[in-house]
């Protein structure tokens, strides 16, 4: 486990996301999976595998470490980042918690609107259901709370948001965010072998669409 | 050839080792809760550690054989019969076409594992055919198990054996030894929690309670608590991980576990002792011990030399074919 602390922050996200694909890229022997957050990385590693395979040293996890602080430094000095992939999404903005939204933010319901779809949205990581994109940062003039008790079902496709987080509800489930909108686009499809829309790294964009445009989006 | 659920049981899923490499999506491994009593029962009727098997839990399900085969159960004890005749855990059984087995109590453990010769017909979702229910995914439809499936299976013919494989029980039980002691190696956010609170997570007793499934165990002990309060931003967390929630309990992710959670990590459960934590019963208590990387490491080596043991006594027994 990597760490760079307590904070939700760009940069430092793009570190790790950096450091995620470095691994995937370059990956040492014995090693499984990483795993982006806000601001940490996961790695998985086969420690018997490595154990097995250089028999004198003392702990496969020193010599994990030792590679990806290798690996840290190397990323720093080519830092040149690609540019990110950017999502359109299409959401019907006429949630259960529109209302609530606007209200407590004391805007109409077409400013929640107008501030939710002004900006691009960095996928900080992904985690809680499968392919769900935990999405920042809100324009504090919208900032709302997550709702005081869960509901226990929130359809897929629902558009919400967590303090400054914003996200999808890729499949149906019990969920506490402020529901404010919907998507109909599929944002995770089990039968497809890259089954996530969304993943670390990418930007996204909503734009306002209105209930018949979702009706027949929803019929493809 | 096929086999057929008379009763489902509670939780019956078709589970393998896990499911890897999508973990960043947001897809958790889930797997056998206790890996070392799958891959036990598969070596034990010649199959790779990889191969499906059926996890079960007690009140248990009852299965019908509707071809001959050859199937075996490690994991728990739950007094395993094949029509009114008990059998062995841990050894290979020879199954005739129109045998039941069933399970008359739990006499130890919480789960079991059914192997059978040349695996099971199942969903691969992702390179594993482990269950996941939450996306309706893998293993049988995605679901548990229920009354009249059929799964088909894939054994090839086979002689009845009144042999027995050279299986050291003593090698099987020393994985779950010690069953009131859970090691344990510091986790990200122990620095987190005050000195009080290690203390009492080092020395006091924790109890399983009844809220804990597939995806967690929910403990219950004496209330812990932070340095000072502080909202956490989500962090990848892996099975075994002990979180301390805002209420001073704690929680073991357990297979089924989210891949992030923004609870303090405070401790992780070390690879080796899962497969034992796996079986302890609800009500069970439990003192946790921090141990170093180093010695998770060794042990979970000594974990995985046990296994071969094993598969190689199966793999001798299976080569005089």
């Amino acid at each position: 486990m990597l760490s760079y602390g307590n904070l939700i922050d760009s940069s430092i996200n793009e570190k790790i996301i950096a450091l995620h694909k470095a691994l995937a890229a370059k990956p040492f022997p014995g090693f499984i999976e990483s795993v982006p957050a806000y601001a940490s990385l996961a790695v998985f590693y086969d420690a018997i595998f490595i154990r097995y395979n250089q028999p004198n040293i003392k702990t496969a996890f020193e010599v994990v470490k030792k590679y990806i602080i290798e690996l840290v430094a190397e990323i720093s000095e080519t830092a040149a980042n690609k540019a990110a992939k950017i999502i359109s999404i299409p959401v019907y903005y006429n949630g259960a918690d529109l209302e609530y939204v606007a209200t407590i933010n004391q805007l109409t319901i077409e400013e929640v609107i107008k501030i939710h779809t002004s900006v691009n949205y960095r996928v900080f990581m992904t985690g809680f259901l499968p392919g769900f994109a935990y999405m920042g940062t809100v324009d504090e003039k919208i900032i709302t709370p997550r709702k005081e008790t869960p509901r226990l079902h929130v359809a897929a496709g629902s558009v919400g948001i967590a303090g400054a987080q914003t996200g999808i509800y890729p499949i149906d489930s019990p969920g506490g965010w402020q529901i404010i909108g919907k998507t109909a686009l599929s944002i995770f499809d089990k039968n497809k072998p890259d089954p996530c829309l969304l993943k670390a790294g990418d930007e996204v964009q909503f734009f306002s669409i209105n209930k018949n445009e979702f009706e027949k989006e929803n019929e493809h | 050839m096929s086999i057929k659920i008379i009763k489902p049981g509670i939780c019956s899923t078709i589970q393998d080792l896990g499911r890897t490499g999508f973990r960043s999506l947001g897809i958790g491994p889930g797997g056998a809760m206790d890996f070392f009593a799958a891959a036990v029962a598969n070596y034990l009727v010649g199959n790779i550690e990889k191969q499906p098997v059926i996890e079960i839990h007690f009140p248990a399900a009852e299965i019908l054989f509707q071809s001959n085969t050859l199937i075996s159960i490690s994991g728990g004890d739950f007094d395993a019969h094949i029509n009114e005749t008990s059998i062995e855990i841990n050894q290979p059984c020879f199954i005739q076409a129109g045998d039941v087995l069933s399970f008359k109590k739990n006499i130890s453990g919480v789960r079991i594992y059914l192997a059978i010769n040349g695996g099971m017909e199942a969903e691969n979702w992702l390179g594993s055919a482990s269950t996941n229910i939450k996306v309706k995914a893998g293993g049988f439809k995605g679901r548990l198990l229920q009354k009249e499936d059929t799964i088909k299976i894939h054994s090839v013919t086979v002689e009845k054996d009144n042999r027995k494989i050279a299986v050291s029980s003593n090698a099987i039980h020393s994985v779950y030894n010690n069953q009131n002691t859970i090691l344990c190696i510091a986790g990200p956010d122990w620095h987190l929690i005050n000195a009080s609170s290690e203390n009492i997570f080092l020395t006091s007793a924790f109890t399983i309670t009844n809220q804990s499934d597939r995806m967690g165990y929910r403990m219950a002990g004496e209330s812990l608590s932070v340095k000072k309060t502080t909202e956490l931003i989500s962090s990848p967390v892996v099975f075994g991980i002990i979180q301390l929630l805002p209420n001073g309990q704690l929680i073991i992710l357990m297979a089924d576990h989210q891949t992030t959670g923004g609870y303090p990590r405070i401790a992780t459960v070390i690879a080796a002792d899962l497969p034992k934590l796996a079986q302890l019963p609800v009500n069970a208590k439990i003192n946790f011990k921090l141990v170093s990387p180093g010695e998770a490491e060794e042990r979970l080596i000594s974990l995985h030399k046990t296994l071969t043991e094993i598969q190689a006594g199966c793999q001798n027994f299976y080569d005089k074919y």
